[in-house]
């Protein structure tokens, strides 16, 4: 009997426990000491306060002085916009062992704004950090000699240094677009300010991350802007300010890096751009200029630096940072209309890609520089067919890595700028890298971003803070 | 009786005595394995790949290698190459957007435009993934550090075993730490 009452208790008791345990597993949530991450918990500010900006309110006058030179850079990527040179001026492609011949130099704000040439000045919109103002600065070419200098004041913060573009200059004008998208206007001959516009302020427009790298472009002295926010691009008499056409934005596409090339296919001019959001080509001009003649959303990145590689068969390239790779897609016209398809798309690691510069198309082979993404290949200067972008025809090996610095073509040579402003001469080829010469430029230096410019053999680069004047002739 | 007592004693303090003495041993022993002249292990920073075995490799569980922040590098970007995933829906602080499987970095607004990131030890499980989307994508301001005080500095790495790029070296203890900003890959004027 008493053993039985002990057998019973025990069972109860076991049934009990058991009970409790059950309740307690079902009612014990084992995350409950997770912290759910969501969004808010950075308590993200409201975004740069807008700023009244007085577009060229400040001048200063130099010198008058200077040596006018045959040649010019006028613009982003040149006058062809292919980053190569057609100069007949032989340069050198080994500086010997008195080393560079530098010319001149100067001191800049924190940026990566490369200057443009015209006929013997060179204009680079600086920002000036003492002033707090974006300062487009007009030096002689031959010696340096500052001429003079325009800007207006504006509080910019260092993101990855201020400045990042380069002016656009014909006879008549300069063109700038500064780092939070101020438009300004010069009469070139005598740095006269003709108009200015707030392009974030005009067009609700998101001025990009780290600031704007778009470089603005004159075409038929029309200035030719992409705004991004209310209008997607707008095209404006650069003699009178007054807008000409605008592209709709239906689908709010936004400002990025990239910069508008000019690109006549199927009969018609377009203004090929890529926004954050997609792809497009805009007619450049007839009655339709400013409309959309084809676009694609297949290519659609959060940061697009670098422009679109437009080659004569139709096929455009197009390539991002970030992670985003790169697309190559065929343009078709077809009874006057556009349609685009994409050929192939991969990642940074599978194929040509950039994250900054815009790579070259040369006797039918694009060359490039990949990012630190690029897989096995990073760092390394690569060149490919246009038919498969994927597949290198040659790169320039592990013992010749290279950075987010500028590349471009002259005189049968190809230089390359390192990171730390280190240049390297190779001899362009579509069989393999052949390196000529490698010199440090800048002591140093540091984050040398910001494309090249040459005219008459004086070679412009710069590192974030200075730039230097390098005599190439031979 | 007296000569059993001293007898007895003498053992009682011959032990005490070894047991002072293994302790002094054992305890020298412990100071000399952090000392200035010993050897200890730790991440060149400059030669890692952040392959993802420091996570895996260690046998401490989670792994003595943590992710380390130089801020003095830092861009202190809102859009961080090593907090969020490529691509991120949004540059906010949502956990489909983080690139870290922990949720180990914490993201701070400081002022427009700048964000401020710190690395939560304890929550950091050494995988390098923000690592490598800091040097890919930013200044490479974070970076993998072996971290001495939960190390067990054994005889052999178990990570510097397998690490592919030989980046775990023993350094001495005097310079147990390679940080970034106090630390470069370049030579000696």
């Amino acid at each position: 009997m008493e053993s039985k009452r002990i057998i019973n208790f025990l069972i109860y008791t076991i049934a009990a426990i058991s009970v409790i345990s059950l309740l307690w597993w079902v009612n014990t949530d084992p995350t409950n000491e997770y912290k759910t991450s969501e969004p808010g918990a950075d308590n993200r500010g409201k975004g740069l306060a807008a700023q009244e900006v007085k577009i060229g309110e400040l001048f200063e006058q130099f010198s008058t002085g200077y040596t006018e030179l045959s040649e010019s850079w006028p613009r982003f990527r040149g006058a062809d916009f292919d980053n190569i040179s057609k100069s007949p001026v032989k340069l050198i492609e080994k500086f010997g062992s008195a080393g560079p011949k530098i010319v001149w130099s100067v001191e800049m704000g924190e940026g990566h704004s490369g200057a443009a040439i015209y006929k013997g000045l060179a204009y680079v919109l600086d920002y000036n950090e003492e002033k707090r103002a974006d300062i487009l600065r007009c030096f002689s070419l031959a010696d340096g000699k500052e001429q003079w200098a325009r800007g207006y004041k504006l509080n910019v913060k260092r993101n990855h240094g201020m400045s990042r573009t380069i002016p656009a200059v014909t006879e008549d004008y300069i063109l700038t677009m500064g780092p939070m998208c101020h438009v300004m206007c010069l009469d070139r001959k005598t740095g006269n300010l003709l108009w200015g516009l707030d392009v974030a302020k005009e067009y609700e427009s998101e001025v990009p991350l780290w600031y704007t790298g778009q470089c603005p472009l004159i075409d038929n002295n029309l200035a030719i802007i992409a705004t991004g926010g209310k209008a997607l691009m707008v095209a404006i008499d650069c003699a009178t300010g007054q807008k000409v056409w605008e592209t709709p934005n239906p689908n709010g596409w936004k400002m990025s890096h990239s910069s508008v090339i000019p690109f006549t296919f199927g009969g018609r001019k377009m203004f090929v751009y890529s926004p954050i959001g997609a792809l497009v080509g805009i007619a450049a001009d007839g009655p339709d200029a400013g409309k959309i003649l084809w676009e694609t959303t297949a290519w659609n990145h959060t940061v697009i630096a670098p422009s679109p590689v437009c080659m004569p068969d139709g096929k455009i390239f197009i390539t991002a940072g970030y992670g985003s790779g790169s697309m190559m897609l065929q343009l078709k016209e077809s009874g006057g209309k556009f349609s685009v398809e994409v050929l192939t798309e991969y990642l940074p690691k599978d194929g040509l890609s950039s994250e900054q510069q815009t790579p070259i198309l040369w006797q039918g082979h694009l060359f490039g520089i990949m990012p630190k993404d690029g897989g096995t290949m990073r760092n390394q200067m690569i060149c490919v067919n246009p038919a498969d972008p994927k597949k290198p025809v040659w790169i320039s090996g592990q013992e010749n890595r290279f950075g987010l610095g500028p590349y471009f073509m002259a005189d049968g040579k190809l230089f390359i700028l390192n990171d730390d402003a280190t240049l390297t001469i190779a001899r362009p080829s579509t069989s393999g890298y052949i390196q000529l010469e490698q010199v440090k430029i800048i002591e140093d230096g540091h984050d040398a971003w910001a494309p090249f410019a040459l005219a008459n053999g004086y070679l412009l680069m710069r590192d974030s803070k200075k730039m230097v004047c390098i005599d190439l002739n031979l | 009786m007296n000569k059993t007592q001293n007898r007895r004693k003498f053992i009682q303090n011959g032990a005490r005595l070894s047991l002072l003495l293994s302790l002094g041993t054992v305890s020298a022993a412990a100071l000399r394995r952090v000392s200035g002249e010993d050897y200890v292990w730790q991440i060149d920073p400059f030669e890692c790949t952040q392959c993802g075995r420091c996570a895996t490799e260690c046998v401490k569980k989670p792994s003595a290698v943590k992710c380390v922040h130089a801020y003095a590098l830092c861009g202190y970007c809102d859009l961080c190459g090593g907090y969020l995933k490529p691509g991120a829906i949004a540059r906010d602080t949502a956990a489909e957007n983080q690139l870290c499987p922990t949720a180990a970095i914490e993201r701070k607004f400081i002022e427009e435009p700048y964000f401020e990131y710190h690395i939560i030890e304890d929550l950091c499980i050494g995988c390098g993934k923000c690592v490598k989307g800091c040097t890919s994508f930013g200044n490479g301001s974070l970076h993998l550090q072996i971290i001495h005080d939960i190390c067990d500095n054994c005889n052999e790495c178990a990570i510097a075993r397998v690490c592919p790029s030989d980046a775990i070296k023993r350094v001495k203890g005097s310079e147990a730490y390679k940080v970034k900003g106090d630390f470069t890959n370049k030579p000696k004027a």
